[in-house]
């Protein structure tokens, strides 16, 4: 490293901030990781702890490994920890006037060389950025989720990103073992512009009647090796996310190839969600497990 | 001379300073002058620890990024008139290195030059997260030190001499040809230095006889030794064959990781971890990885417990009768590490049955043995078995004294298929 990265402060306790931190926290790097109140960092406490036995069920982590994690995160309520960050994230949802707000209480506080991260995967960093006093050491990483096990981060460069703040940011990846995949900024990037399309043809395919949902997702996964269908992705993702995002993504650019399907407005406004609400093209447990899963729809050896 | 012993982690390093020469080895008087390590390099808080006998240890921290001020950290602090051991850092004749993993290019240890250093790092990706650090400490140690000789001492150079029928796997022979796939073997320079120290207890010539040592601590193998010889050893291609271990599963079946990947859905790095570090006693007894808590539990009626103790010992005993049939014969076992120098219940499980094969275990003397050298069988067992502190950094500074003397013992280079 060209530059020591003690501190990073996450704001978001969030799916994707908790993620995050965790990935980070891994790395031996400390986190202050941000809530709004103490009620919520209660409530993401609980879920990280959860999500982490969760890990070391899944033999992914041991339980020291745990401790090690916990103990490197320090849970905070206000900005002031950015004072003493080498490195800021944003993590809270696709919320323009939120992010903006987010951007000016870090800005404030941290030292002006170092970076400020926007994970967005629709919004315009330039257009954060700009409204911000230093707009040039803004940038974008837009992580998959978990950040734990995916292999990739889209690294964004804003209008006014400069290159130092740039090269930092891949840097960072690189730290986090990820592979860095460098893109301007244009809503959806890569990842998101590729997979919107998919997921929405998809939800076409089932309004249609074409076949039903369990079967198209089958098709998909089996067919291609996909390890999971792109509705049932949907649904683990929360539909009412996917919604939010394939309508930025419509309203940026405005092709129609972009435009969300009614189907998918439908399932959101009955408050169908996916897995987070028990049902969405599926249904889940209280576990958060598929209860519908077609006989077909199983591991195979050879 | 007094010789610095380097053993570089990804995030520590580990060192000794051990005075040496031709006359103190043969004479087992090798003394440590002083033990230390330097843990959480890459930290704001990273921690240098020194002990020297009759000392109260000394511990510093400060924040330290990589290697090479990790090193001079630790030579300024050997160096130090108040808590260090030296007059001076030119008092340091030579640097030993430990190596994990030297392929099948190394057999014994060797003076590091540029070409060596390459033949190194073409190991990495047998060893891709021991062998980069190990090559960071011996940069790092080079540039402070760039006028003395730097040794390189690896883990699997003992087993180098293992023959064709014993390192192959039974896959297909263009996976060994592309891959270098093959049987290696860890643990080497303790399994040469406990057949070597046990011979010199019991004044006999290592040459003449069969032997079996078998190291129990965080990691597990056995080697068998014929003729001063690793002929045959548990671990392999990677440490997690053979023995059960705390964490690591040892010997199955193969065929369970793919259809546990399938079954499952576990991905790569998953089923990677599951079998290194949630299984073992730990995973089967679900109480610890450490063998003193599963003593602990298994006399409180564990049964789980019990299990896992049982399972680590038999497995054990399979591979002391398993190569004693390779060489036709034992005539002594030494168990070391830190269970085999300390749990006289696991040697007493591992070596009940074994009578038929000449070994008689004396219990009163295995129960007093818990630590130091000592013999545990009886007087008129066929098959002596002594337990030995193992101690690779005295390993790792007598070969820098043999390299320098051009007395490192000849080695037959391994058997070569094509």
């Amino acid at each position: 490293m060209s530059w020591e990265l003690h501190r990073v402060t996450i704001v978001g306790g969030g799916m994707m901030g908790r993620s995050l931190a965790t990935k980070v926290a891994q790395e031996g790097i400390n986190v202050y990781l941000k809530e709004v109140s103490t009620e919520a960092v209660e409530s993401a406490q609980r879920e990280l702890e959860r999500s982490l036995d969760h890990s070391i069920e899944r033999f992914a982590l041991t339980g020291s490994e745990k401790k090690a994690i916990l103990s490197r995160i320090t849970w905070v309520t206000h900005f002031d920890c950015a004072s003493d960050s080498d490195l800021a994230l944003e993590a809270v949802q696709e919320d323009f006037g939120r992010k903006r707000q987010i951007l000016r209480e870090l800005d404030r506080r941290m030292p002006p060389e170092d970076p400020i991260v926007l994970t967005t995967s629709t919004l315009s960093i330039t257009e954060l950025a700009a409204q911000n006093n230093s707009p040039e050491r803004i940038v974008g990483m837009h992580f998959l989720y978990p950040v734990t096990t995916t292999r990739v981060v889209e690294v964004v460069r804003g209008q006014l990103t400069t290159e130092e703040v740039y090269e930092r940011a891949i840097e960072f990846a690189r730290l986090l073992g990820k592979i860095p995949i460098k893109v301007f900024e244009m809503p959806g990037f890569v990842t998101t512009r590729v997979l919107l399309p998919l997921i929405n043809e998809a939800i076409h395919i089932v309004m249609e009647g074409v076949a039903e949902a369990a079967e198209v997702d089958l098709a998909l996964k089996m067919g291609f090796e996909f390890r999971i269908g792109p509705l049932e992705w949907a649904d683990r993702t929360g539909l009412d996310r996917v919604l939010n995002w394939m309508n930025h993504i419509y309203h940026e650019n405005g092709e129609p190839r972009f435009r969300p399907c009614p189907l998918l407005k439908r399932l959101v406004r009955a408050g169908l969600h996916g897995k987070k609400t028990g049902r969405g093209f599926f249904e889940y447990d209280e576990n958060g497990r598929r209860t519908d899963r077609l006989p077909d729809d199983k591991p195979r050896l050879g | 001379m007094k010789i610095l012993v380097l053993n570089s982690g990804s995030s520590s390093v580990k060192f000794q300073i051990i005075e040496t020469d031709l006359e103190r080895m043969n004479a087992h008087q090798d003394l440590t002058l002083a033990v230390g390590m330097v843990e959480k390099i890459g930290l704001s808080d990273s921690r240098l620890v020194l002990e020297v006998p009759d000392r109260k240890p000394f511990q510093d921290y400060r924040e330290i990024l990589e290697h090479r001020t990790a090193i001079e950290w630790v030579l300024r602090i050997l160096a130090d008139p108040e808590n260090g051991i030296l007059d001076s850092v030119e008092e340091i004749g030579a640097v030993g290195h430990r190596v994990v993993h030297g392929g099948e290019a190394f057999a014994s240890s060797v003076l590091i030059t540029p070409e060596v250093v390459d033949n190194i790092e073409a190991c990495s990706v047998l060893a891709p997260l021991h062998n980069p650090p190990n090559l960071r400490g011996y940069h790092a140690a080079h540039a402070a030190m760039p006028d003395i000789p730097h040794i390189a001492v690896f883990d699997t150079a003992f087993h180098q001499t293992m023959p064709a029928h014993a390192f192959l796997y039974g896959i297909p022979f263009q996976l060994y040809k592309k891959h270098h796939l093959r049987k290696y073997g860890f643990h080497g320079t303790s399994h040469r230095f406990v057949t070597f120290r046990g011979c010199q207890i019991l004044e006999w010539q290592r040459e003449d006889k069969k032997l079996i040592s078998v190291h129990l601590g965080n990691g597990c193998s056995l080697a068998a030794v014929d003729h001063a010889k690793s002929i045959d050893t548990s671990m392999g291609f990677t440490p997690l064959e053979g023995l059960i271990m705390g964490t690591r599963s040892g010997d199955m079946d193969p065929a369970i990781v793919p259809w546990l990947m399938a079954m499952e859905e576990l991905t790569l790095h998953q089923v990677n971890t599951m079998l290194n570090k949630h299984s073992g006693l730990y995973g089967v007894s679900g109480v610890s990885s450490d063998m003193r808590e599963i003593i602990e539990a298994r006399f409180g009626g564990h049964e789980r417990a019990d299990v896992a103790f049982r399972m680590f010992c038999y497995r054990i005993k399979k591979y002391i009768a398993g190569y004693a049939a390779a060489m036709g014969g034992v005539d002594a076992v030494f168990f070391t590490g830190g269970i085999g120098q300390r749990s006289p219940e696991v040697r007493e499980a591992a070596l009940e049955g074994l009578e038929f094969m000449g070994i008689e275990l004396d219990r009163d003397r295995n129960a007093a043995a818990t630590g130091d050298e000592a013999e545990i069988t009886t007087d008129a067992s066929r098959v002596r078995v002594l337990a030995i502190p193992t101690n690779e950094e005295k390993t790792i500074a007598r070969d820098v004294i043999r390299v320098l003397n051009g007395i490192m013992p000849e080695f037959t280079p391994p058997e070569t298929i094509t």
